[in-house]
């Protein structure tokens, strides 16, 4: 991948928000789970637990409204470019990323030198970027098996059968946890890696206009 | 000669068959059998110390809190870890508080009815039964009102748990007054047993299976709130041993005193000991550890175990030590000539022995004997097994003749006699344990592993016997595990050598009036408490 | 002359010195167990004391300890005397009926043949060996079973081994135990089944299930079902791999430990015991470091508490090991951890989830900083690797056709 311009029409204002929302509630949902599964200091479970159910709502909530903005708001659809379309087009796998999902593979396994030709994001990262969205809401389906209020409801308790108990619920809801941790290690490291003109965009919302190369 | 099968026997813990052979009257040969097997020993391995601890004493719903204590103790020594004092002491109070528990329940519902006929009582005199009463210094009760409380009962024509029963039988030989107040008694243990069962709730969460002697210690922390409320219990139910258990007991015994001549058994005693001392010495505690052949006293290692399996249904090698044990179960249908229980023959230094309260007060009795003071000074006057049983020969009119106690009636007396001593016990160990809350001298309630790797033997005694378990930890997990529970020894089935178990053996002999209905057999098997 | 002698419960009562106090009292405290209304207190008592004759029932035991026997010897309320003589007919209870072998039997298929029974069954149902693994009486417990079922009313069953094999059926399940509905399901028996679960079964759950059922069954176990509001759990049973639906009464397993533990406090303030026996277990504070899985277990251990109310598990300091969940000895072991462990498969061990995550995280984080420097060797960073003229696909794709575009 060469060096691009980053321009706010790739993560317009109302997308960095979204960001910003997701990244405050997952490192609240992450601290307060990891504080649930296991108390590591005196004095914080209250906390945690309120923490990780008002994040919990806010979470799921945003993550729906920046499903529904995808299909209203109108995002670049290359990076460095300023042309838009409705964002979802861009979300979903473009037109650019057909069959480049092995080349993507061996380029990062150094197997291939140059930068296979990607759309607004490589293979790899478009099918981790639509991934957080069912991992997402099977994080909140095994947390709502495990949430008082909730747990009865058939919905929910049908699945907590169905893995064979609470316990086992619990289980799956904490590797869920580590996927995300490890998606994000993934995540932050390929947006990152040649420079940081994308956290500039993602988070300041402040345009690179010419790569540093 | 008429082969009778008893099928199954009840009022006991589990599932048991015994057929006897009978010729003339007399028991000629017997076997017995255990009829379910579950595979405990299987579902702990690869699993935590602790789970063991927790799981192994599901065992047994009569005797769980000492297999607890068995695997607690086999997992201490293969972790290293030697419990503080005061855990000694909890362990000690939920130990005692079940064998109170254990011993009334045994004594009234467990195997009372196959000497008092409750259906015999309704012909009582009540005046009578109150002058008999006293006569025989046992405790008194509204007799009218459970006469009145019986009849209605039988008036109803429904008999529930006394439905079916031989009421009739000739062997039945008490006169209604004394059937009257033992039935009354038996009423009255039905609370007391719950009374003795509610400090094993407080000490440990709940009975039967309680949850606080893990490997280390006890979770539990005495306050001495809740010491009173144990203390309270203890003597409630010390004064039910010392006004009614042994008193029944004496009053019972003249009626049958031809059980003295019969249910001897193997003659082979073996104890592991029970009732942690100071020094956590196994011969010294306060029921000692070994083993008797007849009256002669010897130490004993759990090395001398071995469990043969060529008479029981498993397919592993017979003869083992339980280090090495091994459970390959493998059923094959009732065999009396081949395989015929799911028992493993336990035989000690290679011979069967009998275990439970008889060997544990015969060791106990012998150690005194021998010179070995069984309590601390500090204790006061305690009624030491050497006492207890001395005093009874000679209400028996037997004085001096220890001998008597092998036998069918020797074993039923040895059972209540050891209540008392264990009463005595624990009210002197809560008040110790209370002195020290008080003082604060307590080095705290539990300890850490020192190691992950290591093996153990839990060598202890249960109210109905010696029960050992043999634990293998590697890395924090057990590798393997054996049980050699009370009843592997007492209805073990025969060995490699066709040598009898010693339930089997102690049913040689025994008089049948009735070959259709074998009372006088079913006497022995529950005065072994299987 | 029956009629007689119930109508006069009280007056045996009386005799025992028990009141009519009392005795409201006892069944204001079933009315409590069972969450009822005061105002049901006259028709609890009507129900036990009415009916010219008892309910006959009878007590199996399976692959059992005997330790729901036992327990059940320590109800409070009423208590056990009270109800094998003045509440039920228990003609068949091995461990404390007179009679033995066929004696017993004999009472035992008398009372099946009449039919109108509540059965009880305590134990696993064990299936190993054929049925092999419990012998009784010539035939085997499955048969026993069978038959008892058959003409029952509706069965109890008492503890966990009764409801879903307990923990007999804990891995690696040599004795091939499984629990009544799962069993009865397998052999197309339709008798309702309630299940209380715990290890033993506590007392006063069963005494409350019993009048219940006196109280709106009669002898109707479908309008039983109907007036007891129940909660509905699904288990693959362990022997046969079926889809089992468990029946328990909502009222004694609707809810968490964890909801009703009087030390729940502590565990909102975070305040928590790590060490047993310590400062923090006086103050009482709460077991989940411990590995308490009061927050997995649906019951009303806290409640009721156990031995006539004297304690129970988390107040006597250990940590509840769940035994009244499904599964409950796989699903909780290790007991003192907070996650069970995970089977690996066999001629494997178990292994927490923890270190499986942690492994799988700290191969991915080190799996990244190498990828980094691997990066900058090749000299990708910063700016990354020149962009290809074409992708793969349509380069392969041109050669194969010749360079035709
Ligand atoms: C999105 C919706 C989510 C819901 C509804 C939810 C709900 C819950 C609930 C109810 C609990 C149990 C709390 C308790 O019993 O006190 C829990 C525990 C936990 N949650 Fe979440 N959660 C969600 C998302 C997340 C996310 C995104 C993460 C991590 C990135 C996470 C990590 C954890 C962890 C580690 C635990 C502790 C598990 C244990 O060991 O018991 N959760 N969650
Ligand atoms: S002790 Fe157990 S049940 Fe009680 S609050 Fe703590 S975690 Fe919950
Ligand atoms: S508190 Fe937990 S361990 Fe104790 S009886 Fe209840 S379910 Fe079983």
């Amino acid at each position: 991948m060469a060096a691009h311009a980053h321009y706010r029409e790739a993560h317009p204002l109302v997308f960095v928000i979204t960001h910003w929302i997701n990244l405050v509630c997952m490192v609240m949902l992450a601290f307060s789970g990891f504080y649930i599964h296991y108390p590591f200091f005196d004095g914080f479970m209250g906390v945690a637990r309120g923490m990780h159910f008002v994040a919990m709502f806010v979470i799921i909530i945003n993550l729906t409204l920046r499903i529904i903005l995808a299909f209203t708001v109108k995002t670049a659809t290359q990076l460095g470019s300023r042309e838009v379309e409705t964002d979802i087009k861009n979300w979903l796998p473009q037109k650019e990323n057909r069959h480049q999902f092995w080349p993507t593979v061996k380029y990062y396994l150094f197997l291939k030198k140059e930068s296979p030709i990607s759309a607004k994001y490589g293979s790899l990262q478009k099918i981790a970027y639509l991934a957080t969205v069912p991992l997402t809401y099977l994080m909140a389906y095994t947390g709502f098996g495990l949430y008082g209020p909730t747990a009865d409801w058939g919905f929910f308790a049908g699945g907590v059968d169905m893995v064979g108990g609470p316990m086992n619920m619990r289980i799956i809801h904490y590797f869920g946890m580590w996927v995300f941790i490890i998606f994000t290690m993934i995540h932050a490291y390929l947006a990152n890696i040649y420079s940081f003109a994308p956290s500039r965009i993602i988070f300041a919302w402040k345009e690179t206009v010419e790569s540093e190369h | 000669m008429a082969r009778v099968s008893i099928d199954p026997v009840t009022r006991i813990e589990g599932h048991l068959r015994v057929d006897v052979e009978v010729d003339g009257g007399v028991v000629t040969d017997a076997w017995v059998t255990g009829t379910l097997w579950r595979g405990m020993e299987k579902v702990l391995i690869d699993r935590h110390p602790t789970d063991a601890f927790y799981i192994s004493q599901r065992i047994c719903g009569v005797c769980p809190i000492s297999h607890s204590h068995a695997s607690a103790l086999s997992s201490e020594q293969a972790l290293g870890i030697t419990v503080t004092q005061g855990a000694r002491l909890v362990r000690n109070l939920i130990e005692a508080a079940q064998y109170l528990h254990s011993h009334i329940l045994w004594f009234y519902t467990l195997a009372a009815l196959d000497f008092v006929n409750p259906v015999n009582a309704l012909s009582a005199d009540i005046a009578d039964t109150y002058a008999l009463a006293q006569a025989a210094g046992t405790r008194a009760a509204d007799f009218g009102a459970i006469a009145t409380r019986l009849q209605s009962f039988v008036d109803n024509g429904q008999l529930s748990i006394l439905s079916g029963h031989w009421w009739d039988h000739p062997a039945y030989k008490l006169p209604p007054e004394l059937d009257l107040i033992a039935t009354a008694h038996y009423l009255e243990a039905l609370e007391m047993q719950a009374v003795a069962a509610e400090i094993i709730g407080i000490l440990g969460g709940k009975f039967p299976h309680q949850m606080t002697s893990v490997p280390g210690g006890t979770a539990f922390v005495p306050t001495e709130s809740k010491l009173d409320d144990i203390l309270f219990r203890f003597l409630k139910v010390k004064d039910f041993i010392d006004t009614a258990l042994i008193p029944d007991t004496l009053a019972v015994a003249p009626f049958y005193l031809d059980a003295v001549g019969y249910g001897k058994g193997v003659g082979n005693f073996l104890s592991w000991g029970v009732f942690e001392e100071a020094g956590f010495d196994a011969y010294k505690r306060f029921l000692p550890r070994g083993f008797a052949q007849g009256l002669s006293l010897e130490q004993v290692e759990p090395t001398d175990v071995t469990e043969d399996v060529s008479h029981s249904w498993y397919k592993s090698a017979s003869g083992l030590n339980p280090a090495d044990g091994e459970t390959v179960a493998d059923y094959t249908g009732y065999d009396a000539d081949g395989k015929y229980s799911w028992g493993k023959a336990a035989r000690c230094k290679g011979l069967p022995a009998e275990v439970g309260p008889l060997a544990r007060m015969v060791v106990a009795y012998l150690a005194e004997a021998s010179g070995q003071a069984l309590t601390p000074d500090s204790f006061g006057a305690i009624r030491t097994p050497k006492v207890l049983i001395d005093s009874t020969l000679e209400a028996l009119g037997v004085p001096g003749q220890p001998e008597v106690l092998l036998s069918l009636l020797g074993r039923i007396a040895a059972r209540n006699l050891e209540a008392a001593y264990v009463a005595d016990l624990s009210v002197a160990w809560v008040n110790e344990l209370i002195g020290h809350v008080r003082e604060g001298t307590l080095d705290g309630f539990f300890a850490e592993p020192t190691t992950d790797t290591g093996k153990g033997a839990g060598l202890w005694e249960a109210p109905r016997g010696s029960v050992g378990h043999w634990i293998d930890v590697q890395g924090g997990k057990i590798k393997n595990y054996q049980v050699v529970a009370p009843t592997t020894w007492d209805i073990a089935p025969r060995d490699d050598n066709n040598v009898r178990g010693p339930m089997e053996e102690a049913l040689i002999g025994a008089p049948i009036e009735d070959a259709e209905r074998p009372l006088e057999a079913l006497r022995i098997i529950r005065s072994f408490d299987p | 002359m029956a009629q007689e002698a119930h109508g006069a419960l009280y007056d045996l009562l009386a005799v025992r010195g028990v009141s009519r106090r009392d005795f409201l009292k006892y069944c204001g405290s079933i009315a409590a167990t069972l969450g009822l209304s005061e105002a049901m207190v006259p028709q609890i008592a009507a129900a036990i004391e009415s009916g010219a004759k008892l309910k006959p029932a009878l007590w199996l035991n399976g692959g059992a300890c005997t330790g729901c026997t036992e327990s059940v010897a320590q109800a409070d309320s009423p208590d056990v005397a009270t109800i094998v003589l003045e509440i039920l007919s228990l003609n068949y209870f091995e461990t404390v009926m007179a009679a033995a072998s066929d004696a017993a039997e004999k009472v035992k298929e008398e009372t099946i043949a009449e039919g109108g029974y509540i059965l009880i069954y305590e134990g696993s149902v064990m299936t190993g060996f054929e049925g092999g693994t419990l012998v009784v009486a010539g035939k085997t417990g499955l048969e026993h079973l069978k038959e008892a079922a058959e003409n029952a009313e509706a069965i109890i069953c008492v503890g966990s081994c009764a409801v879903d094999g307990g923990w007999v059926m804990g891995r690696p399940n040599a004795a091939e135990a499984t629990g009544v509905q799962g069993f009865l399901n397998h052999e197309g028996i339709a008798t309702p089944v309630v299940n209380l679960p715990t290890c033993p079964v506590n007392p006063e759950w069963v005494v409350a299930m019993v009048v219940q059922y006196l109280l709106v069954a009669g002898d109707d176990a479908a309008k039983f079902l109907e007036m007891t509001p129940m909660v509905t759990r699904r288990i693959t049973d362990a022997v046969y791999g079926t889809d089992v639906d468990l029946l328990f009464p909502k009222s004694l397993f609707g809810q968490t430990i964890h909801d009703n533990c009087p030390r729940r406090g502590h565990f909102e303030n975070g305040e928590f015991v790590t060490e047993f026996g310590s400062e923090e277990e006086a103050l009482g504070y709460c077991l989940y470091k411990v590995g308490c899985k009061g927050p997995q277990t649906f019951t009303q251990c806290p409640v009721t508490r156990w031995n006539r109310r004297a304690s129970w598990c988390v107040e006597s300091g250990s940590p509840c090991i769940g035994c009244g969940g499904l599964n409950w000895v796989d699903n909780n072991t290790p007991f003192l951890m907070r996650l069970s462990d995970m089977w690996l498969g066999d001629g494997l061990t178990y292994v927490q989830p923890g270190s499986i995550a942690a492994v799988a995280g700290g191969v991915v984080a080190a799996g990244l900083v190498v990828h980094g420097l691997g990066m900058k060797a090749a000299g990708r960073v910063p700016g990354g690797a020149p962009t290809e003229e074409m992708k793969e696909y349509d380069r392969k794709r041109m050669a194969k056709k010749g360079g035709d575009k």
